[in-house]
């Protein structure tokens, strides 16, 4: 059992750590925006940090969840529609895994 | 489009990655619940924390004696993302007091910003975000509580299958990214190609984390370069 002063701290902790990480990267980037042509490199940072984390999810995923990940990119390619795509997907990993991983 | 009415415009906007943040609250309450933390000792930490990455990544270590170095490195390894997503904000949000951007960066949110990249340009986008994020939260309030409440009638059920529902949360947001880019794709495909050599290669998360985006920063930026040319 953890005492709740030690549960406090580190809540406190973590709290603090991510608005820390929500605040210093758009002070980072009013320090760069003088820079002509910034813009369009910031904007694309986002994009990049999903990928770092999508390709190697995919490259050890199952096959049932390359299929829902599949499902989810066809999903939003067509439609834009979040919750049909989050909702096949999950279904895909529910019910189709395991027929689909044996 | 007023700061109030762009609030308001983001809460309405956020419809979609409301219900599918419901769903990670849920399971949030109750992996939280078998890791022992108390109902008060949860919400406070969805209220304060307000990131479902950071708190997962938590959750591994919340044994006695609590390593809060390891939990510190490990939350924050997982909330780079955000460094990024404030980046990417910066010529955005004009228009406000410091003090108050300071203070709603606390609502920063990956859908938040992804879906206000489609917004046209009266929004005003600091005001969408945290409306965004307002409901983003109350949906993670509301779904910490009711996985929380509901934990023992999971416990026989194994949610492991659903281990894979981030990585299909976050391609939905790269999808919209990617439809709304003005710009070639060039740089996330390249981040996509390093990340997989990274992970091939056998380096840690953080490194694959942090090669990919110097690497597809380095792709935007030539291309920055060769526009302006």
């Amino acid at each position: 059992m953890l005492d709740q002063q030690t549960t406090l701290i580190a809540i406190a902790m973590m709290a603090l750590i991510v608005y820390l990480t929500r605040m210093t990267g758009y002070f980072i980037g009013l320090q760069l925006r003088h820079i002509r042509g910034v813009q369009p490199v910031l904007e694309a940072l986002p994009g990049c940090a999903f990928m770092a984390i999508l390709a190697p999810a995919v490259r050890q995923g199952s096959l049932s969840e390359i299929v829902a990940m599949t499902c989810v990119i066809v999903i939003m390619w067509r439609s834009n529609n979040v919750v049909v795509a989050t909702g096949v997907g999950m279904a895909v990993l529910l019910f189709g895994g395991p027929w689909l991983d044996g | 489009m007023s700061t109030w009415h762009s609030a308001l415009h983001g809460i309405r906007s956020s419809g979609d990655y409301f219900l599918s943040t419901f769903m990670f609250g849920i399971m949030f309450g109750i992996a939280a619940a078998a890791s022992g933390l108390e109902h008060w000792q949860a919400l406070l930490m969805s209220a304060s924390v307000f990131t479902a990455s950071g708190q997962f990544a938590a959750l591994e270590f919340w044994q006695a004696p609590l390593p809060l170095g390891t939990i510190a490195l490990s939350v924050f390894l997982v909330s780079t993302r955000n460094i990024l997503l404030g980046m990417a904000m910066t010529h955005h949000f004009d228009g406000h007091s410091l003090g108050r951007r300071i203070v709603w960066l606390y609502m920063l949110n990956d859908p938040g910003v992804v879906t206000s990249f489609r917004q046209d340009d009266s929004v005003d986008r600091l005001g969408y975000v945290t409306g965004y994020g307002l409901s983003m939260m109350t949906s993670w309030l509301c779904s910490t509580f009711i996985g929380l409440s509901t934990a023992q009638l999971f416990a026989a059920f194994d949610l492991g299958a659903i281990d894979f529902a981030g990585p299909l949360v976050i391609a939905t947001m790269m999808m919209l990214f990617f439809k709304a880019s003005k710009s070639p794709p060039i740089p996330w495909v390249v981040s996509g190609i390093v990340a997989l050599v990274l992970f091939e290669i056998g380096s840690a998360n953080y490194l694959i984390l942090l090669g990919s985006v110097l690497a597809g920063m380095v792709t935007a930026i030539v291309q920055a370069l060769r526009a302006y040319a």
